[in-house]
């Protein structure tokens, strides 16, 4: 096997300047980088060769002095993903599997969420020209990330009006995850992965039902995601072109634009970028980057001053609130302490897969820990560092944790599992490996190997069919469906008829003709939005009807009007049973209780 | 403001920030060149020689009033490793000074060196140098000031560059050092830096380059061929760059921070000013010369345009961002089209943050202490070096229009030169020794 034979080379090979030897240098003759193959038996050498810091050691070497590096020195083999038919056979029969599994049922599982809901509508709103949401835009996120969810579905939603709903448009999520499904592939090879463990770190990223469940959703962090992945792809280019560094940090700010909680990945992209320019260029490269990166993040300040809405102040919203806000949601708990907000989210996570949360956490550590020995590890440093910090984050005993946090996490727990497994491969087959081995301590070698992979499917494949088998079946959304369709047929005049509704049902409710603002009321706006109080001069007697959801359930308690108005209302309709059930309530108005 | 009048503002405001924006790019693009990638980078070296001299080099050195550093720089031509040079040294004929130390070292090293005197009634350097040119004797004719600090290994290296690339013009890098004297000479050193280091090393790989004054090497015959340099034009190496590529001579152009020359910025604000309004208008001239339309390639055409007008794009945007920026802070413009006139300034924030690495990497390839106080006058200085830009380029239109060229100017050279001149040997002497090493 070559488990880490592209990585025994170079991550910052100095090769370009010494080759003041090899040929005419002057600019007109071009000179190919990957045309150069390493003279000696350089690869494979094995994982312990320090070969990774080469370049760092031989400084100084400007050029124009001779013969500062033996020629023989290891070279960089390029990765030409495009030209490379096994690559793309691969990842294409991946992407195949990877978009037929969470395309299939996407509409039905999981349950709609009322994110979603909020992010679409306020896509719509964007579509519709009416500004960055259809209520005051009060700097709760940087808008990037439905302003694509907007141009996302405009196409489709411009020749299926009633599709823009969130069960349908999950089909534009689909497109996102194929997207970051390739790039992570790309990303492993370009982190000299060797093919097999791109390939498994693509189906890993891809075919988790843990990735399943939430990459089908509408959330802002599954489009952070794929530009992270794409920054980080740039930061690895193999060119070590400086457009491409200043590019990922272009994509960087907006994966970070797109969801702030991304901040916290910057330093491990940097880390890879630093490890993947070369000392020539670097200093160019990396401020570059800094530089697009800061450049483009500053402009949503800058969006706020012109509106005059980054310092607090009466009568307005501002940035500032927004950060204040979202800094001091009440902390859901240490992660680890049971019974707490954050052990509930974290457990369902695990619910739907261990593997790649806790496998792929271990297998970032291992990447760290073995960092001196491992070329594997230090090429993979950088998402090694991700998925770490993303832990150490999710830790803070204080701090709220969402249910989509771990989005963020999965492609670099996807890309150091298969990065460890690899590395556990070399190790098996090649460590300390003479040239006249004995052929039967190659066959244990490869038995040894066998059998590893052997167990880790055996274990694995079982619980992520099972967890794949719900998503490709369950129907959690026949509620949901049965309602917006109750909503559409049996109100009588939805012009004039006010519904509070939760977000997932509220584009449900605008396309059965309810008037989107004052007539379909996103439930809590009715206590919370000052401009939506107004509206409701007699409280609860002002509404007709209540879309109790789960979620309105939930919240109601903290919402005065949206409780009275539960309380002074009857079922009309009711669809599921127990806690999911999804009840249509008529205010009791008339009655004048 | 009716809705009209905001949609009028609106849409011009749009344009000119997006043409600013891209004039910005292309010009930010191509300025890092070099960096692209570390292979572009080592490319823009010179290649090391093999060891065997076989061209032979004709060194034209103009002098003017120029006695007090020519001996130097002779002599420091003399140590030249290269085994098949001769130095001609064209001196005026009414500059008796210039023409001692001249025919001194002549006497001193009679098989190297040889003076040449120039009778034209009024003078320049293309004249002098065509007054030269039927007296040289070896296969490459080069160029140097009178003041150029040039290295020993120079000539070997162009001369293995002719033989190992077939080329037919070698430009090597010229370097202003002296970046610590003035603000404005701070910001003309690293001029200086990004166009040899980087802009034009992709004009040479595009095929249409406006040579440097010195440093330049051509074949004879190619040069004569040419009919030698145009005595009538103010930048008479870029005159002769781009006639020559025009007609498809093979340039290349190679950097070496061992190998550049060395020279000083000019002494005082105002001689930079006149410097460079000299240099505006001669490519202005160069542009209505039109040889560059004989280029094959369509983009080379436009890279020719785009070059060639660059000092008048540049003055107008120095003008433009900043009111484009203020039009929209102040005037009452929807938040969109105010980010779009964003756009040039972050172009503009990006050049500038590479400028201060260009400034770092200058100073790490030189061995010279930057300091903060450097940075700081990069930044600080930037606006004002843009205003002296604008004006240098407005100065250029104005005589152009006026008809005020060669003559009248020239004489203005080479008081110029002589200020130039005199600055370096005594306020900035010491400089040249330390930047030396």
């Amino acid at each position: 096997m070559t488990a880490t034979v592209p990585t025994a080379t170079d991550p910052q090979p100095a090769d370009a300047p010494t080759d003041a030897t090899a040929g005419p240098q002057l600019l007109p003759v071009r000179q190919l980088p990957g045309s150069r193959r390493p003279a000696g038996p350089g690869p494979g050498a094995g994982d312990g060769s320090d070969v990774g810091d080469a370049s760092d050691a031989s400084d100084g070497g400007d050029g124009g002095s001779p013969g500062v590096r033996p020629s023989a020195g290891p070279a960089r083999p390029m990765v030409r993903f495009r030209s490379s038919r096994p690559d793309l056979l691969l990842c294409g029969a991946l992407l195949l599997v990877i978009v037929l599994v969470q395309g299939w049922n996407l509409t039905d599982f999981p349950a709609l969420s009322d994110d979603e809901g909020t992010y679409l509508a306020q896509a719509w709103a964007v579509q519709q020209g009416e500004g960055l949401a259809h209520y005051t835009y009060w700097y709760d996120h940087p808008p990037l990330g439905w302003i694509q969810i907007a141009a996302l579905t405009w196409l489709p939603s411009l020749f299926v009006p009633d599709w823009m709903t969130v069960a349908p448009m999950r089909f534009s999520m689909l497109a996102v995850s194929a997207a970051s499904a390739v790039l992570i592939y790309v990303l492993a090879r370009r982190l000299w992965l060797p093919r097999w463990a791109a390939g498994l770190a693509m189906g890993l990223f891809g075919l988790s039902p843990l990735s399943v469940v939430l990459q089908r959703e509408i959330f802002l962090d599954n489009l952070a995601v794929m530009w992270m992945l794409l920054a980080f792809c740039l930061a690895a280019s193999p060119s070590r072109h400086l457009w491409h560094h200043f590019g990922s940090g272009l994509a960087a700010a907006t994966a970070v634009l797109t969801k702030e909680t991304m901040l916290v990945v910057l330093p491990a992209l940097l880390v890879t970028m630093w490890r993947h320019s070369h000392r020539d260029t670097r200093k160019f490269a990396v401020t570059g980057a800094i530089t697009a990166c800061a450049l483009i993040g500053l402009s949503y300040p800058l969006y706020a001053l012109l509106n005059n809405e980054l310092l607090p102040g009466a009568g307005h919203v501002s940035l500032i609130d927004g950060i204040t806000y979202q800094m001091s949601r009440p902390g859901s708990g240490f992660i680890l302490d049971p019974g707490s907000g954050s052990n509930g989210v974290f457990r369902s996570w695990l619910y739907y897969d261990t593997v790649l949360p806790l496998g792929g956490l271990a297998g970032a550590v291992l990447l760290l820990v073995t960092h001196r020995w491992s070329v594997t590890a230090r090429a993979l440093a950088g998402p090694a560092l991700a998925a770490v910090l993303l832990a150490v984050v999710a830790m803070r005993p204080s701090g709220y944790l969402p249910a989509m946090y771990v989005i963020q996490a999965l492609p670099f727990l996807a890309l150091v599992l298969a990065a460890a497994a690899a590395s556990v491969t070399h190790a098996v087959l090649r460590r300390r490996r003479g040239p006249g081995e004995r052929r039967a301590l190659v066959y244990a070698r490869w038995a040894l190997a066998g059998v590893l992979a052997v167990s880790a499917a055996a274990y694995v494949l079982p619980r992520w069919y099972e967890g794949d088998r719900t998503a490709l079946t369950a129907d959690a959304n026949a509620p949901y469906r049965r309602a917006a369709a109750w909503l559409g047929r049996e109100v009588p005049d939805p012009a004039h008829t006010r519904v509070l509704v939760d977000d997932a049902l509220w584009l449900d409710a605008v396309h059965s003709g309810f008037a989107p603002g004052p007539g379909a009321i996103w439930f809590y706006k009715a206590d919370l939005d000052p401009a939506v109080t107004k509206t409701l001069p007699r409280g609860w007697r002002d509404i007709d009807y209540v879309v109790s959801s789960p979620t309105v359930r939930r919240d109601a308690v903290d919402l005065p009007t949206v409780k009275a108005a539960l309380e002074h209302s009857t079922a009309v309709a009711v669809f599921g049973t127990g806690e999911d059930r999804i009840e249509i309530r008529r205010t009791d108005r008339e009655s004048g209780s | 403001m009716s809705v009209g009048d905001g949609l009028f503002t609106s849409v011009v405001i749009s344009a000119i920030s997006f043409a600013l924006f891209w004039v910005a790019a292309f010009t930010l693009w191509w300025q890092m060149h070099a960096w692209r990638t570390p292979e572009t980078l080592a490319s823009t070296r010179f290649d090391r020689p093999d060891g065997g001299d076989r061209l032979a080099f004709s060194l034209l050195l103009p002098a003017r009033h120029e006695q007090a550093v020519l001996e130097h720089t002779i002599d420091r031509l003399l140590e030249s490793s290269h085994a098949d040079y001769e130095i001609i040294v064209i001196v005026g004929h009414d500059d008796p000074e210039t023409a001692a130390v001249a025919e001194r070292a002549a006497a001193g090293a009679p098989e190297r060196v040889r003076v040449v005197v120039d009778h034209n009634e009024t003078k320049n350097k293309p004249k002098a140098l065509n007054t030269a040119l039927p007296h040289c004797r070896g296969d490459i004719v080069g160029v140097f000031d009178a003041e150029d600090q040039v290295h020993p290994e120079l000539l070997s290296h162009v001369d293995h560059a002719f033989r190992a690339t077939g080329a037919d013009v070698v430009q090597g890098g010229v370097q202003l050092i002296n970046f610590h004297s003035s603000w404005y000479s701070l910001r003309n050193c690293l001029e200086y830096f990004f166009w040899f280091r980087s802009r034009l090393h992709l004009h040479a790989e595009k095929g249409f380059i406006p040579l440097g004054g010195n440093t330049v090497f051509v074949r004879t015959e190619v040069l004569r061929e040419a009919g030698g340099w145009d005595q009538n034009c103010l930048a008479e190496d870029c005159d002769l760059g781009v006639r020559l590529s025009s007609v498809g001579k093979k340039v290349v152009v190679a950097y070496d921070s061992d190998m550049v020359t060395r020279e000083e910025t000019p002494g005082s604000l105002m001689s930079l000013l006149k410097q460079r309004t000299r240099w505006n208008q001669g490519f202005l001239q160069v542009y209505r010369k039109k040889d560059w339309q004989q280029l094959p390639g369509r983009g080379q055409r436009w890279l020719a345009r785009y070059t060639l007008m660059t000092p008048f794009m540049q003055a107008a945007s120095g003008v433009i961002i900043p009111v484009n920026f203020a039009v929209a802070v102040f005037l009452d413009v929807p938040v969109g089209i105010a980010i779009i006139t964003f756009l040039p300034m972050i172009t503009a924030m990006v050049t500038f943050v590479f400028e201060i690495v260009g400034l770092h990497d200058f100073g790490r390839q030189y061995g010279l202490r930057v300091r903060f106080v450097h940075y700081l006058k990069l930044i600080v200085g930037g606006p004002f070096y843009q205003v002296m830009l604008a004006g240098a380029a407005i100065r250029a239109v104005w005589r152009e229009q006026r008809g005020r060229n060669e003559w009248e100017l020239t004489s203005h050279t080479g008081a110029h030169l002589q200020t130039a001149g005199a600055g370096a040997t005594h306020s900035s002497a010491p400089i040249r020794e330390d930047a030396h090493r």
